[in-house]
């Protein structure tokens, strides 16, 4: 029989260790794979030696680059050790699957507004409407193709599956009593030492399923049919040894019986009609590197893999895969300063072979492991569990494409908008200056922040120069040879320049622990004009406010987004979504207040002043009455509890400009901060706070320079030396005149209080003046004074 | 050596009814039980257990026997934790149980030790003034004096009579003993005996002998453990309820015989409103909205489900006492803020919080909302 099939699990790592050992045992002379038949040309770079899984083999229309298929790779997929295999022996590799430039041609419904290509969770919930949208885990492991689970296929899964075909497996483990189908494999497939006839076993009991659940999907039919018409030309050819390798639910329809026609359904004229008279589209096709985090469920379209750290692992360390799992996770937590000592290593390995025991597996499993890890390694903190997750369990592990792979869709989409934009990418640096009341400027500077969230400095910022208009952009571009490679590198994250911008941007968000942070992005993510960005971030900055217990930070935070709330912004960015979050963040600032602002040294107060400043500014840019009236509630406690002298002084001022502080009360607490029985230094702190900003308002209150007056004169000279740089620094932001009218107020002000009759003479208690007395000195006083004497009338 | 019974072992004789006591012991009221297990258990015992792992875990998670003999579930949960648990022990490891206050680490720890060793009453109570003598061994000053020092001046403590009979100790509250007793433990967990030094004697522990205990990680003022005692042992968490549901299930129903054993003159509580207090309570907890949509703070304090049960009681009392009977949010709030509230100043922020961003913006909570602005 010159056939040979082998039905796998893609990405299994005992599936592909056992492909191995048969294909070294059978030596075919052909091996023919399960992949789309038009990926063919490329597929044999797959042997470069520059080439490092995981990496995935990219089909995509080249006028619609965002609807890209990928199909992973990682050391551990049978279809790369095939691969390998293939071009180690110098054994031709042929792909099988319905080509891509069919599939791709097929009618997909509402696919119009794909979602892009995610890497992350939380832009796949927000940009996608389809609530199915995530693949189904329990299909993802065995009929499929290796994954070809972009966003549109996604969709159609979610579309034409709805009643989707039986999965084999879970019939499979429900017969054996596994309620869990994934360990069923796991236990039964993956880790079994001894392969020998596993391929005929997984062939019976794949065929014995198909009896009981035909395929009924017209996609899958019609695939099989494509791989059957292969196989035939194949055989044709000659081949003395053929092996197949394809999915195993696949595998009952392409045996001998089924290729000669004789299979109910397989005939030669049947699968002849089905691929009749399809439309076309035209793919390219090329080699992109991938990351093993984009292979879980967690990326939204992930290719079955959970666990692509722990599968890697079982290829690695085939002996004693459970100890090295510990250790190495061990070594991890003494990494991070986490104590893991031998000795807990050993208890954590015989706690894991006592569960495997206890729930009678053959050895431990990952979930055995990891509970054996939490209980003794991490005494049953879920926080470094999650590190090894993150770590070991899923991986930071990033492919590699040789130099000389085809360019990739990003690549393609940059070229095309270089073109568009009229901008040439050239070595020299040169200046671009921008007014972005222009169309085409304002899509050249969007275009550049793009790419500088995707770490692609092709240009850099600089501030604007001499003009401070804020339509102008100034930017000096430098193109780079190595960023070819950040291109390739960046091309992980979307297809197009503004999707991969996007989900970098929001990856990023996700990663971020403080709210400026994320502002911050979500600042450069309007001006990259990234629409679709923008509520991801919010939500982000959302949740990071509700857990935030920096007040500050909420803070700081508010004023970009009350500018985004009031006024859009020139660029056109959605906003409305913008303001129930401002008023959240101002309710938490509002609650939150009093017990951030208690307790502040000098410097911390001022920082606080600085943020509190921000806060109202952005209210006056919101202008909600009731967000006011809620403001000065909260300033007005801070003025009258015991916060730090600066800011009750700056509350005072701020509430005296708003109005909802009259003279009388502001000369009655200014008496109480500037009475004697205070320190000097917090009279003088008060004094600053209340001198922040313009003078103008403080300047027609009258009662407020007597009080500095007294408070003045009645300082020791000690302390009068002590507390005079304070009151310099806070005079010394007034403008000049502001400066000028204040001396002349105080003048008048010594004038009258210490001899004037507006206030003492009607005092009680005062002496008449004695006139006769007093005319005695007017002659020396006019000398003085530089004025005419007036004869005495008298 | 296990069938031993222990001189601290309360005496069941048939003259002293159980029925009288206001408690029993886990191995007393479900001797039935355990008596079941035992006689089909055939499956391979670790040395000195009563029963094989899979019984102690049919027996704590309940299930049917193959004789059709129904064992009640002891533990309503994860059953991997049950897992990890058994099997920590059968590894001679000694077991933490860890966690906020109300989650049946007791529970299970007495469940444990009872199916196990089929004894569960080899306990030290862990508080701020256990000393040595209770982990190790004590004297009869009288005999000392007498006869000088010997094994009959001796007293044991629980923990010596597990190792000297290979049963399971259990350490309650293990973080509230002062830090230079727990240190006791370290020679009886990793060297597996307990010197008498003025007898020039040891006491080995038998094979069956573990040491259960529990610690909860919320309290303030509590002696860390070391991290050489820590590491031997392996720890389990034990979590709050799992979903919504059963919260409420388990609330209700606790509430109800609460009511019952009050004699509240009440009418049973509105499940909507159990929801709602139980609602609340997960979502300070967790964080996080159950739509699982806006995050929150959480306060300081547990929010167990005693708590919530605590909060259902006392607004019962309330309607009924001075109310109209009818449980309504005006009853429940002053016993929700004084449960949620335990830090002043802190947690006031997370209530308030709560209240202007969650419980404001659902349109059915308006009552509560109301009656929250009015309490604070």
């Amino acid at each position: 029989m010159p056939l040979h099939l082998f039905g796998i699990r893609h990405h299994g790592p005992g599936c592909a260790r056992s492909l191995r050992a048969a294909l070294d045992e059978l030596q075919p002379d052909i091996i023919v794979m399960e992949g789309p038949a038009d990926a063919q040309e490329v597929l044999a770079q797959g042997a470069h030696a520059q080439m490092i899984p995981p990496v995935a083999l990219l089909l995509y229309p080249p006028d619609e680059p965002r609807r890209a298929v990928y199909y992973p790779f990682t050391r551990f997929s049978p279809e790369w050790q095939a691969l390998r295999w293939g071009a180690a022996k110098g054994v031709p590799i042929r792909l099988m699957d319905l080509p891509q430039s069919l599939r791709l041609a097929q009618p997909t419904p509402a696919t119009t507004g794909t979602p892009p290509l995610s890497p992350n969770p939380p832009e796949a919930a927000a940009a996608n409407p389809a609530p199915a949208a995530q693949p189904d885990p329990t299909s993802a492991e065995d009929g499929p193709p290796p994954a070809d689970r972009a966003p549109d296929e996604d969709f159609d899964h979610a579309v034409d599956n709805l009643p989707w075909r039986v999965d084999p497996l879970a019939q499979l483990a429900e017969a054996a009593g596994y309620r869990d189908h994934e360990l069923w494999w796991e236990q039964q497939i993956e880790q079994r030492a001894n392969a020998t006839g596993l391929f005929a076993a997984i062939f019976e009991a794949m065929r014995t399923v198909r009896d009981e659940f035909p395929e009924t999907l017209d996609r899958d039919l019609l695939r099989e049919a494509h791989m059957r018409t292969v196989l035939r030309a194949v055989r044709k050819q000659g081949y003395a040894t053929i092996a197949v390798v394809c999915g195993a639910w696949h595998a009952p329809v392409l045996d001998e019986t089924a290729l000669d026609g004789k299979r109910p359904g397989c005939k030669v004229s049947e699968d002849h009609a089905r691929l009749k008279g399809l439309a076309k589209v035209k793919t390219t096709a090329t080699w992109i590197p991938w990351t093993h985090s984009r292979l879980t469920y967690r990326s939204g379209y992930g290719a079955g893999v959970q666990s692509p750290g722990w599968y890697d692992h079982l290829w690695t360390s085939r002996e004693s895969a459970a100890t090295r799992w510990i250790t190495t996770a061990a070594r991890l937590l003494r990494e991070r300063e986490l104590d893991a000592s031998a000795a807990s290593v050993i208890e954590a390995v015989r706690l894991a072979d006592a569960l495997a025991a206890m729930r009678e597996l053959r050895s431990p499993g990952l979930a055995e492991l990891n509970e054996a890890i939490l209980a003794v390694l991490c005494h049953g903190q879920p926080a470094p569990l999650q590190l090894i997750h993150d770590r070991l369990e899923v991986g930071d592990v990033l492919g590699q494409v040789p130099e000389d792979t085809p360019a990739v869709p990003l690549a393609q989409d940059l070229s095309r908008l270089q073109k568009s934009l009229r901008l040439k990418p050239s070595t020299m640096s040169q200046p671009l200056d921008l007014d972005v009341r222009k169309e085409i400027d304002l899509a050249r500077s969007q275009l550049l922040h793009r790419l500088g969230l995707l770490r692609l400095d092709w240009g850099t910022h600089r501030s604007s120069g001499g003009r401070t208009s804020t339509f102008h952009e100034l930017w000096q571009l430098e193109w780079k040879p190595e960023l070819a490679v950040g291109i390739i590198e960046a091309s992980v994250w979307g297809n197009t320049v503004e999707l991969a911008a996007a989900a970098r941007v929001i990856d990023e968000a996700t990663r971020a622990e403080a709210l400026p942070e994320v502002s911050g992005l979500l600042h450069r993510a309007v001006l990259a004009g990234l629409a679709g960005a923008v509520d991801p971030l919010l939500t982000q900055i959302q949740s990071l406010a509700a857990v935030g217990t920096d007040v500050r930070h909420l803070m700081d935070g508010l004023l970009p987004l009350a500018q985004l709330a009031r006024y859009g912004d020139v660029r056109q960015t959605p906003a409305g979504h913008v303001e129930p979050i401002v008023v959240g963040m101002l309710e938490r600032i509002v609650v939150g207040l009093g017990t951030a602002c208690a307790a502040l040294d000098d410097e911390a107060a001022q920082r606080m002043q600085e943020s509190l400043g921000r806060v109202s500014q952005s209210l006056d840019l919101l202008n909600r009455d009731d967000l006011e009236r809620d403001w000065r509630q909260a300033l007005r406690r801070l003025m009258e509890g015991g916060a730090h002298a600066l800011l009750r002084g700056w509350c005072c001022r701020v509430l005296l400009e708003k109005g909802a502080l009259d003279a009388d009360e502001l000369y009655r607490r200014a008496r109480l901060a500037l009475s004697v029985v205070n320190p000097p230094a917090e009279s003088a702190a008060w004094a600053a706070g209340l001198l922040k900003g313009s003078g103008l308002v403080l300047l027609h209150q009258e009662g407020i320079w007597e009080v500095f007056d007294r408070w003045l004169s009645e300082l020791s000279a000690e302390t009068f030396v002590e507390t005079l740089p304070l009151l310099r620094r806070a005079f010394a932001d007034f403008t000049g005149p502001e400066r000028r009218q204040m001396g002349e107020r105080v003048r008048h002000l010594s004038t009258a209080s210490t001899g004037g009759p507006s206030r003492s003479a009607t005092a009680p208690g005062v002496e008449p003046i004695d006139l006769a007395r007093a005319r005695v000195v007017l002659p020396v006083l006019a000398q003085v004074l530089g004025v005419p004497v007036t004869p005495d009338p008298s | 050596m296990a069938k031993k019974t222990p001189a601290t072992a309360p005496a069941t004789s048939a003259d002293s009814p159980l029925q009288s006591k206001l408690r029993q012991h886990a191995e007393q009221e479900f001797a039935a039980e355990l008596e079941a297990l035992a006689a089909q258990d055939d499956r391979q015992k670790p040395p000195g257990w009563n029963l094989s792992p899979w019984a102690v875990k049919t027996y704590l998670l309940g299930g049917r026997l193959a004789d059709g003999f129904e064992v009640s579930p002891k533990y309503v949960g994860n059953g991997k934790l049950v897992e990890i648990a058994v099997a920590t022990l059968a590894t001679d490891r000694a077991l933490l149980l860890y966690g906020v206050p109300g989650t049946a680490k007791s529970w299970v720890s007495e469940h444990l030790a009872a199916a196990i060793s089929g004894n569960s009453t080899l306990l030290v109570q862990g508080t701020a003034g256990t000393d040595e003598a209770s982990l190790r061994y004590g004297w009869n000053y009288a005999r000392l004096l007498a006869e000088g020092p010997s094994t009959k001046a001796l007293v044991p403590s629980p923990m010596m009579l597990a190792m000297e009979s290979g049963q399971i100790a259990r350490i309650e509250e293990l973080t509230r003993i002062p830090s230079d007793v727990q240190d006791t433990l370290i020679t009886i967990l990793s060297e597996k005996t307990l010197p008498i030094p003025e007898l020039n004697q040891e006491t080995q522990a038998t094979r069956g002998f573990n040491v259960i205990a529990t610690a909860n990680n919320r309290d303030k003022g509590i002696n860390e453990l070391s991290s050489a005692l820590l590491r031997r042992f392996n720890t389990v968490v034990l979590p709050p309820p799992d979903t919504l549901e059963d919260e409420v299930a388990i609330v209700s129903r606790r509430s109800e015989q609460m009511g019952r054993a009050l004699e509240l003159p009440c009418e049973k509580p509105a499940l909507e409103e159990i929801r709602r207090v139980v609602t609340i309570f997960r979502e300070l907890r967790n964080g996080l909205t159950e739509d699982g949509k806006t995050k929150v703070k959480s306060p300081s304090g547990t929010l167990s489900t005693a708590e919530a049960i605590s909060v259902i009681a006392g607004g019962m009392a309330l309607s009924a006492y001075y109310g109209d009977g009818q449980l309504k949010a005006g009853d429940l709030v002053s016993g929700m803020v004084g449960a949620i509230v335990k830090d002043p100043v802190q947690d006031q922020v997370v209530w308030q919080e709560y209240l202007q961003t969650i419980v404001k913006e659902r349109d059915d909570w308006k009552d509560w909302y109301r009656a929250g602005r009015s309490a604070s």
